[in-house]
């Protein structure tokens, strides 16, 4: 079973959170991570549109009052185990939007981050090796899922 | 006491059809390796490195061991068992298949209109899921997918049809692959039949719609209805459809080289299935990798609008011109 669980990490499907950012930060993901000269495909990464269908979330933004409800519900309907990776500076301390009245971040106080990439926007190399650590987590996850069932992680009210 | 041998020997085959060779293992081992191979060749055709070829099981295998979730509101039966529709029937369509030179398909007269009849179910499985996962996205899906299916059917008949009337001759229409194989073994392979030709461009047609591969991926566009009727289908069912479109790729390419270039190499069993499947997979280069890595995405009523302008009127010629030949 070691050998399949290690062979499932090699498809993570991505899929992306905007929770407030400024667009920066999923121009890179969007775009400069995913050109032809890195290719990620070769790691088996795949932009999913259904948050049913992704293993890795990568959430962007510091959290808007606004959006929060929507992210929580997003991030609720992706299957388990699954890993988020938070992308940016915002999601850790709200960096540029810190003293705005509608942040209501930083996003570990209502989702359980696992990867942090720092960075305003971070570069493509960081968000690269971002979705690597993600896939050793993962893996760890599955076999965690493997020995006590599949288990859902409840978000704090 | 003879019939129960008789009607023994005939379920084993049977299943050994379904299971084995040519439809279950055999059948779905090829099409995932197809599925692996079109995507690194499309990667490659667009200077990147692509993924390994075994990207379609690594993506099967980590799919049925997530959560399957079903939506609250979705239609739970139908829900459940749209995805074993479509894989059930193509599991059929893929035993029933004759390879030239290796096995016979079903041996009775007709088995071309179940095929025609069958090679729909995965749509229509898709049409079903679109609609009982009430979600808008998905019944978007539903209505597109509906739409390029009668779309595409027309030509399809219409090549189903030129090609019976063709080996049928002046009275009556063959609709037996084994007789149309045959047939093709003693006067000349339709490809090289200018008769045929206009036929075959219309089937190079039909095959990416079929397949949903760009430009006609209009029911599962990512970009704009986010999946459509696989939106919200998780875990093993997800898994479950990825498998049924490996399997319809074998089917519809196989079919394609039964009906237009089914030359054999020789007697040897294994040389025959070797380019028989070669056969298959340069007619998955020509029709759908080549075009897919080249092409965007047709709006609906585009997609709808080519259909019934160019291979239609493909096939129509095709049909006669066989006509006038009796």
């Amino acid at each position: 079973m070691n050998f399949l669980n290690s062979l499932a990490t090699k498809s993570p499907w991505l899929f992306r959170i905007n929770a407030g950012s400024c667009n920066g930060c999923d121009v890179e993901l969007a775009t400069t991570a995913f050109i032809p000269r890195f290719d990620v495909e070769r790691l088996g990464c795949r932009y999913c549109g259904s948050p049913r269908h992704a293993d890795i979330v990568l959430i962007t933004g510091p959290l808007n009052v606004r959006i929060k409800d929507q992210v929580l519900k997003v991030w609720n309907e992706i299957p388990e185990p699954k890993v988020t990776v938070a992308v940016g500076i915002c999601p850790i301390s709200g960096g540029l939007f810190k003293q705005g009245h509608s942040v209501c971040g930083p996003l570990d106080k209502y989702l359980p981050i696992d990867v942090n990439i720092p960075g305003c926007p971070p570069r493509p190399q960081a968000i690269m090796e971002g979705i690597l650590i993600a896939k050793e987590i993962w893996l760890k996850r599955i076999e965690e899922a493997e020995q006590k069932g599949v288990r859902r992680v409840e978000l704090p009210k | 006491m003879q019939d129960t041998y008789t009607y023994l020997a005939f379920l084993g085959i049977a299943l050994f059809n379904l299971l084995i060779f040519p439809g279950g293992l055999f059948a779905l081992s090829l099409g995932v390796l197809f599925k692996g191979l079109d995507r690194k060749i499309e990667a490659r055709l667009q200077r990147r490195v692509g993924p390994p070829i075994i990207q379609p099981v690594i993506d099967i295998v980590k799919l049925s061991g997530k959560e399957a979730m079903v939506p609250e509101t979705a239609q739970r039966p139908l829900f459940q068992s749209a995805p074993l529709l479509g894989f059930i029937g193509m599991a059929v369509c893929a035993a029933l298949l004759p390879i030239p030179g290796v096995s016979h398909g079903l041996p009775y007269m007709g088995d071309m209109l179940v095929y025609f009849y069958l090679i729909q179910l995965p749509a229509v499985a898709l049409m079903i899921a679109g609609s009982s996962s009430s979600s808008p996205f998905g019944t978007l899906g539903f209505s597109r997918e509906m739409t390029l299916m009668f779309a595409y059917e027309i030509p399809l008949l219409m090549v189903i049809l030129a090609v019976a009337m063709k080996v049928g001759g002046d009275h009556f229409a063959e609709f037996s692959l084994m007789n149309i194989i045959s047939y093709q073994e003693e006067n000349g392979q339709f490809i090289t039949n200018w008769v045929m030709i206009p036929a075959f461009l219309a089937y190079l047609c039909f095959l990416p719609g079929t397949m949903g591969v760009p430009p006609f991926d209009i029911p599962e566009a990512e970009t704009e209805i986010v999946e459509g009727p696989l939106l919200e289908y998780s875990g093993a069912s997800l898994a479950l459809f990825h498998l049924t479109s490996a399997l319809k790729s074998i089917v519809v390419l196989g079919f394609g080289v039964v009906i237009f270039f089914p030359m054999t190499l020789g007697d040897n069993i294994l040389v025959n299935i070797i380019w028989f499947a070669f056969k298959c997979f340069v007619l998955m280069l020509i029709s759908c990798t080549f075009v897919k890595s080249a092409t965007g995405r047709f709006r609906i009523e585009q997609a709808f609008g080519f259909y019934l302008k160019i291979p239609a009127l493909l096939a129509a010629i095709s049909l006669i011109l066989v006509w006038l030949e009796y």
